[in-house]
């Protein structure tokens, strides 16, 4: 087995791992940061499946992360990924906030586009 | 009449004396060295018969048979001995097997065989410790620390930037 997939295997068992807060760590700290753009990808769609405040607040909030990262296939695999919630509710709520209470503007923009989307696919 | 008796007792007593001198020289005949033994007497005669077989031919022919007898005697005797030994040589080995056997028994008895079922099945499957649902039932710690080995470099890099940025 390559190295990639078992990193792989490890995102999603952290992804059903009953230590929820604990595993969003490690997701944050080393997924997030991955130079690899399929563990990033990976990473950015396991938190969001979570569907947790703190989960949410990474792939929403943190700049280079989730829907702010700088690779396209990144962010664009973050959104399908919110957009396929069935509970948005957490997710538009957080997206508010940052909207209405970001000090980056462009952060802010992301959110803006996001949170347009959400209302439209809803 | 008076003298006549005692002439008649006198010749009596003197006929029942030489009747018992001629008794004594009988015995005297069948044991030539006057010596009465208590036990058995030996009965076959052990001394030398005169009449020597003056047949070399007939000589010849027993005494080739008496060694051709004792020639099986000692062969049967060489045999059996054989025989023995080998049978001593089976029995010891019996012996020694059993022993041994008995030993590694208690041996087995006493050891503890145990079997590290996970690491056979790691070693068997090196895929299944890596199987998600492996991973699901691992404490989180340690799938840090196994993420961190897959990418070592990574790990590396990260904390030399952090070390510039500082």
């Amino acid at each position: 087995m390559e190295d990639s997939k078992k990193i792989k295997n490890i995102i999603q068992a952290l992804g059903e791992h009953q230590d929820s807060k604990a595993a969003i760590e490690v997701l944050t700290e080393l997924g997030t940061n991955s130079p690899d753009d399929e563990i990033r990808e990976m990473t950015a769609q396991t938190l969001i499946k979570k569907n947790t405040h703190e989960s949410l607040r990474v792939v929403l909030i943190s700049k280079g992360k989730g829907i702010n990262d700088l690779s396209a296939r990144v962010a664009m695999a973050s959104i399908n990924e919110l957009l396929s919630l069935k509970d948005k509710t957490e997710a538009i709520k957080i997206l508010d906030d940052t909207i209405k209470l970001h000090s980056d503007e462009e952060v802010r923009n992301t959110a803006r586009s996001v949170r347009a989307l959400m209302t439209f696919s809803a | 009449m008076q003298i006549g008796k005692l002439n008649l007792q006198r010749t009596n007593t003197v006929q029942n004396t030489t009747a018992q001198k001629k008794g004594n020289t009988n015995k005297l005949t069948t044991n030539p060295f006057g010596v009465s033994f208590k036990g058995n007497v030996i009965q076959a005669d052990v001394f030398v018969n005169e009449k020597v077989n003056k047949d070399k031919n007939s000589n010849g022919i027993v005494e080739k048979s008496k060694l051709f007898a004792s020639a099986v005697v000692s062969g049967i005797n060489n045999f059996n001995e054989s025989f023995k030994s080998r049978i001593n040589s089976i029995v010891s080995f019996g012996k020694k097997i059993t022993t041994d056997v008995c030993d590694s028994l208690e041996r087995i008895g006493n050891t503890e065989i145990s079997f590290d079922m996970e690491g056979i099945k790691n070693k068997l499957f090196p895929d299944r410790q890596y199987s998600v649902k492996n991973l699901s039932k691992q404490p989180v710690e340690d799938l840090k620390t196994m993420w961190q080995e897959l990418t070592p470099e990574e790990t590396e890099n990260e904390t030399e930037t952090e070390e510039n940025a500082a």
